[in-house]
């Protein structure tokens, strides 16, 4: 219509590519897949210290923080990689909602005390486990330049 | 534990892990805001494993449905990994009020759902 002002166009919601959804739900089972056999390596009544969701959770926090602090930098890093590796496989792998059934379980059994030490564990453990992937992935996405290139004048 | 239970299991992971990935990608890490996508799918997944405990405590549930809606679709919906790394990239952006509350609040909401689902349930 002659006269209106151009209404700026609203910001639409765009989902994620298919490509990173279907990443994410083969990523879903891989990590999903090995949970569930350290799982049953590892296995635990419900009101005894669950060591492998404990395990799982600080090795995918690690894993993690090592990824987004290092690889996840690297320029050309496809989206659907990240998606998959970072949500799908240790998204799945490790698991918020064991650790607070397993505090439920616990406590409602009365081991108080063990109860309180997984919780501060996890917690304490986990972020020490995120932190400590995050700087050494740091450290490798600053290496500045691949070893054993002599300085001779060369360029890569 | 039947290889068709563990499978769906699996399968179950995998659609949990989908949904998390979708309600993240809707709700991304701002400023103002704590990460609201992974704080939303741990409690509700926290909320659906305590009611889980209970139904199965009075033999409502199987323990083989418990494992595929578990340790399956509640264990791939959550996530303890991002949560930690979202809280320590928190911390060095500065914030370290929203990376104390994100911690305190998840845990807070998660045990305080799964608590009163498990004793709802039971």
């Amino acid at each position: 219509m002659a006269g209106m002002p151009p209404t700026p166009a609203k910001p639409v919601y765009r989902g994620p590519a298919k490509r990173e959804v279907l990443a994410v739900a083969i990523g879903g089972l891989i990590g999903t897949g090995c949970r569930l056999a350290i799982d049953a390596a590892l296995p635990h009544a419900g009101h005894a210290f669950p060591w492998s969701t404990f395990l799982i959770n600080l090795l995918g926090a690690l894993v993690l923080g090592w990824l987004v602090g290092g690889l996840w930098k690297v320029p050309g890093m496809p989206r659907w990689v990240r998606a998959g590796v970072g949500a799908g496989v240790l998204g799945s792998f490790t698991t918020f909602s064991a650790v607070m059934v397993s505090l439920v379980g616990m406590s409602t059994s009365g081991v108080i005390g063990e109860t309180l030490v997984y919780l501060l564990l996890s917690v304490v453990l986990g972020l020490g486990a995120a932190t400590l992937g995050l700087r050494l992935g740091t450290l490798e996405a600053h290496r500045r330049m691949p070893r054993g290139i002599s300085d001779q004048g060369e360029t890569l | 534990m039947s290889a068709l239970v563990v499978a769906a299991a699996i399968v179950g992971g995998s659609a949990g892990a989908v949904i998390r990935f979708l309600v993240s990608h809707r709700l991304p890490v701002v400023r103002g805001h704590l990460p609201r996508g992974v704080l939303i799918v741990n409690v509700l997944g926290s909320a659906i494993g305590g009611a889980l405990l209970g139904l199965v405590e009075r033999t409502a549930v199987s323990s083989e449905w418990q494992y595929i809606v578990v340790s399956g679709v509640c264990g791939g919906l959550t996530t303890f990994s991002t949560w930690t790394v979202e809280t320590i990239e928190l911390v060095d952006g500065g914030r370290w009020r929203a990376a104390v509350l994100n911690v305190l609040v998840s845990l807070v909401l998660g045990f305080g759902v799964a608590l009163g689902a498990y004793l709802l349930c039971r």
